[in-house]
């Protein structure tokens, strides 16, 4: 499904990302590990198009994607999280959802003017999909308040939802569990098991082990911007050379 | 009585002109410095227009025309920019303009401006007199007022918030950024043409001197104090700053005082900004979320 | 063929002031991450500090009042950062900006105020100058190079090569963990708005010398200031240097083609030229 071959960035004289290739395929949750500083959030960044690459292609759905514009891989179906999440501040947390779903009528100008019954249908249909998420997720109570007022570990959330009303193919999670306590930890696991199951593909950037053995089918792990290794979690965890790149600081 | 008609015109021109930077600076996020260029070109548009006894309305359209197209041209090179870099952009284009206008003698007459600016008429029905003028530009206040209003509660003006509250996240998740900025700008630049427009006529004289850094300022101020980002606040911004502008101008001073009147007032306008970003950035009518974007 | 080369040299002399403008404009972005609005008013109170000193009742000769209407100047620069800027330090760019362009008007205002807006100069005659290879410069404009290079250079040091240079780039590196490791951020800062009033001052008073003082001054010379930093990269001192140049060559060799009355307009012009054509900070693109 997303296909990465010989990935390089460099910035200044620091490669970030050195000649990665990599596969991720159909029904997975694959896991990306590594030191601090091996490049993984710089692969995200490259794979969404919000940095160039220097060298390299990806594909997606055997699409070539690399050069194009971050809303353009969106568009692909390519959605990603972020490590200090971007939730709209000063915007409340249904605005937050209402905003994600691609395409939509409404956001075209001269659709505002011609296009008021389509428009107000797919408001109501967003807005039934986006009550039943948050639901889900336990902030109905919220659902009107700013988002910048939801605690941290609900703003990481919200984040998630979100990426679902997008319409994702692909859901890139750069440590979603980051900062949060276990109990909200689990929930964000259960979340993202019952994504997975209406058939999204997961990528998932985590520091914390036990939640890449409990989700993750495959795991890549990168260090010094260099791919050294991928398998399952249990292999991985075992792997000497993955070992060594973590103690070996 | 004069006087309280001609403070509610002026109320509806800068209302009109308010709302129009308020989508640009208090919806998208974008620091646009340099309104008043727009404000001058549908003004001087419109009055070279008319005064070539081209009808009003197809002056009007015009002058908006003009106004949009230059929002467009100035906007794709500035807002490749970071927000501050934009600012000075569009700070240095207000001032651009304004020079085009002092220079470009035989088009705009330069520092002699342009006199006997013809009141206007709509479908022969002449706007000559201040309550008829009162009306037109009531008119045109609530017009845009409504139209405004349609775009900011729709999925469009959603997108425009989520580009100024973050324009990262926004672009990946779909939108593109770059556009909807652009669009943002033409509209606010558009109607700010109208604002101007209407001021042309009604004051009937109008010189390079008429659109400097004051006009922005003021502008400015208006939107930040009734509270950018929402709906009524320019309306309610240009209450109270136009009353105190104009008010001034009618208070009977000793002659050698009136040289010190003007830049004491836009002494007390830049005073106020500062005061008001340091003590109450959001201004008077806090901006509030809303439901649910499917129209009025 | 000699009015080309009279031509260059007051570009050079212009782009020598608009220089110590753009340093002193990318000093402050370096050390506190904004444009501040108001850095062409600092420029413009610098010269009219001096203009002050030199006329009723002090009288002072320039060379004697130059110390006191910079120390003004530092007191102005100082100021604005503890009065407007300080208090914002944490708030959104917007409301910085909006600030500063409020104190942008406040002080161009109260300028008109004390001295009205009109046209003023210092009242030096200009003097026949020495004619060099066909080209005259008059004592005035060598001042203008020499003083202009100097400050350069002793920024460019400062910068460069000492601690007080190190650790403004540290605190506008990542402020937080400047003064984790023990850097003293709110005298770095104090530090930086010293040495950038101080080449505003200059190049005020350089400026005012070479043409006149009016309390729009200020406004036109942040553009310009800004587009030599834009040229030159923002940060870079000897990139500040060049943009200067450039546009000081570009406004004297572009009035001898297009209408004097856009002179002001060239360093703009310039500046979009430079935004259609460069490609580099382009939305949505982390970099």
């Amino acid at each position: 499904m997303l296909e990465i071959k010989g990935l390089s960035k460099s910035f200044g004289g620091i490669r970030a990302v050195s000649d990665c290739t990599l596969e991720l395929r159909d029904y997975t949750i694959a896991g990306l590990i590594g030191p601090n500083g091996s490049g993984k959030t710089t692969l995200f960044n490259l794979i969404t198009g919000s940095l160039p690459l220097d060298r390299g292609e990806i594909y997606f759905e055997g699409k070539r994607i690399d050069g194009r514009l971050p809303h353009e891989v969106a568009w692909e179906g390519i959605i990603r999280t972020f490590q200090l999440t971007r939730i709209f501040p000063k915007m409340t947390v249904l605005e937050n959802m209402l905003l994600a779903p691609p395409h939509q009528t409404g956001e075209n100008f001269w659709s505002l003017w011609f296009k008021r019954r389509r428009i107000r249908n797919e408001e109501k249909e967003h807005l039934e999909k986006a009550l039943e998420l948050i639901d889900r997720v336990g902030l109905s109570h919220l659902k009107n308040q700013f988002a910048e007022n939801l605690s941290y570990g609900q703003q990481k959330l919200l984040e998630l939802v979100r990426v679902v009303m997008a319409e994702p193919k692909i859901i890139l999670l750069d440590e979603p569990t980051a900062g949060i306590n276990p109990s909200m930890i689990r929930r964000m696991m259960e979340l993202i098991l019952k994504i997975k199951m209406s058939g999204k593909v997961f990528f998932i950037i985590e520091h914390n082990m036990d939640v890449i053995i409990e989700l993750c089918d495959w795991v890549f792990v990168l260090d010094n911007g260099e791919k050294i290794a991928e398998g399952k979690p249990k292999e991985i965890q075992n792997n000497p050379r993955v070992i060594e790149a973590y103690l070996g600081v | 009585m004069d006087l309280f008609l001609h403070l509610c015109v002026m109320i509806f021109i800068y209302i009109i002109f308010a709302m129009s930077l308020n989508l640009e600076v208090g919806y998208t996020g974008l620091f646009n410095f340099g309104h008043v260029a727009f404000f001058g070109i549908g003004a001087y548009t419109s009055a070279l227009l008319t005064l070539q006894r081209v009808p009003f309305e197809l002056s009007l359209l015009i002058a908006l025309a003009m106004a949009g197209l230059w929002g467009f041209f100035i906007s794709i090179p500035s807002l490749k920019l970071r927000g501050d870099y934009f600012g000075i952009v569009t700070l240095g284009f207000g001032e651009i303009i304004r020079m085009v206008f002092q220079n470009e003698v035989w088009l705009t007459k330069g520092p002699m401006g342009l006199p006997g600016i013809p009141k206007p008429v709509l479908f022969t029905y002449q706007f000559g007199t201040l309550p008829q003028y009162l009306l037109l530009t009531f008119g045109f206040a609530a017009i845009t007022f409504l139209i405004l209003r349609i775009i900011l509660r729709s999925p469009f003006g959603r997108v425009l918030k989520a580009i100024r509250e973050d324009e990262v996240a926004a672009e990946t998740l779909g939108k593109n950024v770059f556009f909807f900025r652009i669009k943002s700008f033409v509209i606010g630049s558009l109607f700010a043409g109208l604002a101007g427009t209407l001021w042309g006529h009604y004051t009937t004289f109008i010189s390079p001197g008429d659109f400097t850094l004051l006009e922005t300022i003021l502008v400015l101020l208006i939107v930040v104090l009734g509270g950018k980002g929402t709906q009524w606040g320019p309306v309610l911004g240009a209450f109270v700053l136009i009353f105190f502008q104009e008010s001034l101008r009618f208070l009977r001073l000793p002659a050698e005082w009136t040289r010190y009147l003007a830049p004491l007032q836009q002494m007390i306008f830049g005073g106020l900004l500062i005061v008001l970003m340091i003590f109450r950035p959001e201004g008077l009518l806090k901006e509030k979320g809303r439901v649910s974007n499917a129209g009025n | 063929m000699d009015f080309l080369f009279q031509s260059i040299l007051n570009g050079i002399l212009a782009g020598c002031i608009y220089a110590l403008f753009a340093m002193g404009l990318t000093l402050i972005y370096g050390v506190l991450n904004f444009v501040n609005f108001a850095h062409g008013e600092l420029i413009m109170w610098g010269a009219y500090f001096l203009y002050f000193l030199m006329g009723k009742p002090f009288r002072l000769p320039l060379p004697i009042a130059l110390i006191p209407a910079l120390l003004l100047t530092i007191i102005l620069g100082i100021g604005m950062d503890r009065f407007v800027f300080k208090p914002l330090r944490t708030a959104n760019r917007l409301t910085l900006l909006i600030a500063a362009l409020g104190l942008s008007f406040l002080l161009r205002n109260g300028a008109q105020l004390l001295w009205g807006a009109e046209l003023r100069t210092y009242g030096f005659e200009i003097k026949r100058g020495l004619r060099i290879l066909g080209i005259s410069i008059t004592l005035n404009q060598v001042a203008i190079i020499l003083t202009s290079i100097f400050c350069i250079v002793f920024v460019y040091l400062l910068f460069h090569r000492s601690r007080l240079g190190k650790s403004m780039r540290a605190v506008s590196d990542n402020l937080e963990l400047a003064r984790v490791v023990g850097i003293d951020s709110k005298h770095t800062i104090q530090f930086a708005w010293v040495i950038a009033s101080v080449l505003a001052g200059v190049g005020g008073i350089l400026l005012a010398l070479d043409t006149n003082l009016q309390p729009g001054m200020g406004l036109i010379n942040l553009v310009k200031a800004f587009a030599a930093t834009l040229l030159g990269g923002v940060g870079n001192i000897w990139g500040a240097l060049l943009g200067g140049i450039i546009i000081g060559l570009a406004e004297n060799l572009g009035v001898l083609v297009i209408s004097p009355g856009y002179k002001d307009a060239i360093a703009f012009g310039i500046m979009v030229l430079l935004l259609l054509i460069r490609p580099s900070v382009l939305l949505g693109r982390l970099e």
